[in-house]
């Protein structure tokens, strides 16, 4: 049961806050200034390309640094251990 | 197994997250472009190989020149006589097919004065290259 509920609580925490900001920011008006509004969301949607890039490069170079042959840490998978491979 | 995954829900939770946020800040964006005041003038165009024609709401034609006021709204609606175009100005980042055989419209509130682009964006033909207008927004 608590599987099920971790998720269920990030979701509320994240999720939420993030709807209700992303609706709360403007409310739909007159004589929007068009280019300015499509440029701010492009801005907006690179950050988040970029940080989702970022982490996703972080954490491969983390992994090829953590799990190499040479790290004093490395453990031998159950396999490599019975020389499987 | 018996290990802990939180690192793994906080994961998914992050990937939904930022999910939402784009898809919720993209349609919320897109709804306050969309929604055209109700003072707007409308006003037809018409693309056609290779010029464009605006028809004012009091019936004034223009052909490759468009006037408009600085500060007021405008609808365009959009269509063409023969193949598909584009209508681009690209300063104030408007843009919208014209399709034959049907009307699209498009808005928006010039907030300077001058002398601007209109252009064809997408390739109609041999002289697309060459399907411009001028857009005169005038001091309110």
């Amino acid at each position: 049961m608590r599987t099920i509920w971790a998720p269920i609580i990030l979701i509320v925490l994240f999720a939420t806050p993030m709807i209700h900001l992303a609706f709360a920011a403007e409310t739909p008006g007159e004589y929007v200034n068009r280019g300015q509004e499509i440029w701010n969301l492009f801005f907006r949607m690179m950050t988040v390309a970029f940080v989702v890039g970022g982490v996703i490069a972080g954490t491969i170079v983390w992994q090829v640094w953590r799990f190499r042959e040479s790290n004093p840490n490395a453990k031998p998978t159950p396999y490599e251990d019975k020389g499987d491979l | 197994m018996g290990h802990s995954n939180w690192p793994e829900w906080i994961y998914v939770a992050v990937v939904i997250a930022l999910l939402v946020y784009v898809g919720a800040e993209a349609w919320n964006i897109e709804n306050i472009i969309e929604h055209v005041p109700e003072d707007a003038e409308i006003i037809k165009v018409t693309a056609q190989q290779w010029f464009w024609t605006f028809e004012h709401e009091d019936g004034t034609k223009e052909i490759g020149e468009l006037h408009l006021k600085k500060d007021h709204a405008y609808k365009f609606e959009i269509h063409s006589k023969d193949v598909n175009h584009n209508f681009n100005i690209p300063e104030f980042v408007v843009l919208m097919d014209a399709v034959p055989g049907r009307i699209n419209t498009v808005w928006f509130s010039p907030n300077e004065s001058g002398e601007f682009d209109i252009q064809c964006r997408e390739y109609c033909g041999l002289i697309h290259y060459n399907m411009r207008a001028k857009l005169f927004v005038e001091g309110s």
